[in-house]
């Protein structure tokens, strides 16, 4: 299979990640559980990780709340700084997990729209809407449809200049550019563990600039006779037993990317999305700009994505069709009611898988 | 001997503590906190000999890792808490 869904997850992993995952299962005990070797080795593991994201991000350790995935983290997130009624400026690209979350708590959504692959006029748009005020602003780093990049660094700081508090998904950025939560002066930072860091689904990482509240309540392995969750982080966030295989491949993964040369990794995703964009001589519609990572929304001609999509999954070819749970963003974009194929790349992805695609998208516009 | 427990809040903060001390050249133990000196129930302590308390507490401070509690485990067993 021509694997080309990594927005989705990221599929092809380094091989240390399976191997961490399985040596986590049959060694390690519940962490903050027990005085006994196998606790003690799942709790050595868990902070191993947690560490090498503390050095990854530029944060302490306690910064690092693991989560179950980015929608729990931006829950955590808009769950602390959003009340009902309050006014939450988003951009126009968001996807349902910070949309869905302010819908359900009843907060007054501003989405900010902008040219897709214009960063000034995003931040441009953003000030304007920040002017009039707001309880809390959230940006994705890049969009999971169209994979723009927005600039998140000019709009922390333009909160930061009205005291507001700033929310960056790095969903779709981390592990393949930097996440700088310190420089954009967010609040928090909530990003998968499964796409560009490559690690196992079931792990995500939240980092904390602000003392966040609890989603789950229950048990730390921590102050046991309080009935209150404590407020220390990274226990606040971290209540029931941890996802420690999932942690345990996540370290791995992130001890792999340390040693790569990440602006390599970069140029080589830049040059393979450059080879996808032929995609254009052969007649299909492109979404594409100046600032982009490797996520590509197209259409072929007289195709719906739907059928397109389903068509190269029979010849081989994985890619996602339709709204990418991000109707916003289709909005912006101009794509609704069908919305778009998406290709998106991985950091493994190979020159000859989209040499491949290119030859199967040819044999299906014949 | 390892006689002195500063007591953590959690295991994480433990672990950084004790990272901590490693780079001041500190050597400790980190363990699940003895009953009588956890009196919130479930802590963990970084054990390291008396005559390192003073400093390991001061080089946490400075390294803004949260110390509960400061003990010492006397011959017969029992805790005496320090108060600094």
């Amino acid at each position: 299979m021509i694997y080309l869904d990594n927005a989705a997850t990221t599929l092809r992993k380094p091989p240390q990640v399976s191997a961490a995952v399985l040596e986590a299962l049959r060694s390690c005990a519940n962490p903050g559980r027990g005085g006994h070797a196998a606790a003690a080795r799942a709790e050595e593991t868990v902070y191993r990780t947690r560490k090498l994201a503390s050095e990854f991000f530029g944060l302490e350790p306690e910064q690092i709340c693991f989560t179950a995935n980015a929608t729990e983290g931006l829950n955590i997130a808009l769950r602390t700084l959003v009340r009902p009624g309050d006014r939450v400026v988003l951009s126009g690209l968001e996807h349902n997990a910070v949309t869905r979350t302010l819908t359900g708590l009843g907060a007054k959504l501003v989405p900010v729209t902008a040219p897709i692959f214009d960063a000034d006029r995003w931040a441009e748009a953003f000030a304007a809407a920040l002017s009039a005020g707001a309880s809390c602003c959230v940006c994705l780093h890049a969009s999971n449809v169209f994979g723009a990049l927005l600039p998140v660094d000019q709009i922390g700081a333009l909160c930061a200049e009205r005291r507001i508090p700033f929310v960056v998904d790095a969903s779709q950025s981390a592990g393949l550019l930097p996440v700088t939560p310190e420089r954009w002066q967010a609040a928090f930072t909530a990003m998968p563990g499964h796409k560009g860091l490559l690690g196992p689904q079931g792990t995500g990482i939240l980092l904390c600039r602000e003392q966040p509240l609890p989603l789950r309540f229950g048990g730390t392995g921590s102050l046991s006779m309080d009935q209150k969750m404590p407020r220390e982080l990274p226990d606040c966030l971290e209540a029931g037993t941890l996802n420690v295989p999932g942690i345990a491949g996540l370290g791995a993964a992130l001890g792999w990317l340390r040693l790569q040369n990440r602006a390599e990794l970069l140029k080589r995703e830049k040059k393979l999305l450059h080879a996808v964009l032929r995609l254009r001589a052969l007649g299909a519609e492109l979404w594409t700009g100046p600032d982009q990572i490797g996520v590509l929304s197209f259409r072929l001609p007289n195709r719906d994505p739907e059928e397109t999509a389903a068509r190269y999954a029979r010849a081989g070819v994985a890619l996602r069709a339709g709204l990418h749970c991000a109707p916003l963003a289709h909005r912006t974009g101009g794509t609704l009611p069908e919305g778009t194929v998406r290709l998106s790349l991985s950091v493994l992805t190979e020159p000859k898988e989209i040499e491949r695609f290119l030859s199967v998208t040819k044999s299906l516009l014949k | 001997m390892y006689d002195c427990y500063l007591t953590v809040r959690s295991v994480t903060w433990g672990q950084k503590g004790r990272d901590v001390l490693d780079r001041a050249g500190l050597r400790c133990r980190l363990l699940r906190a003895p009953r009588e000196i956890a009196p919130g129930g479930c802590a963990y302590a970084l054990s390291l000999p008396q005559r390192d308390g003073i400093r390991a507490e001061a080089v946490l401070d400075r390294a803004g890792v949260p110390v509960a509690g400061s003990w010492i485990r006397r011959p017969d067993g029992s805790y005496v808490r320090l108060e600094r």
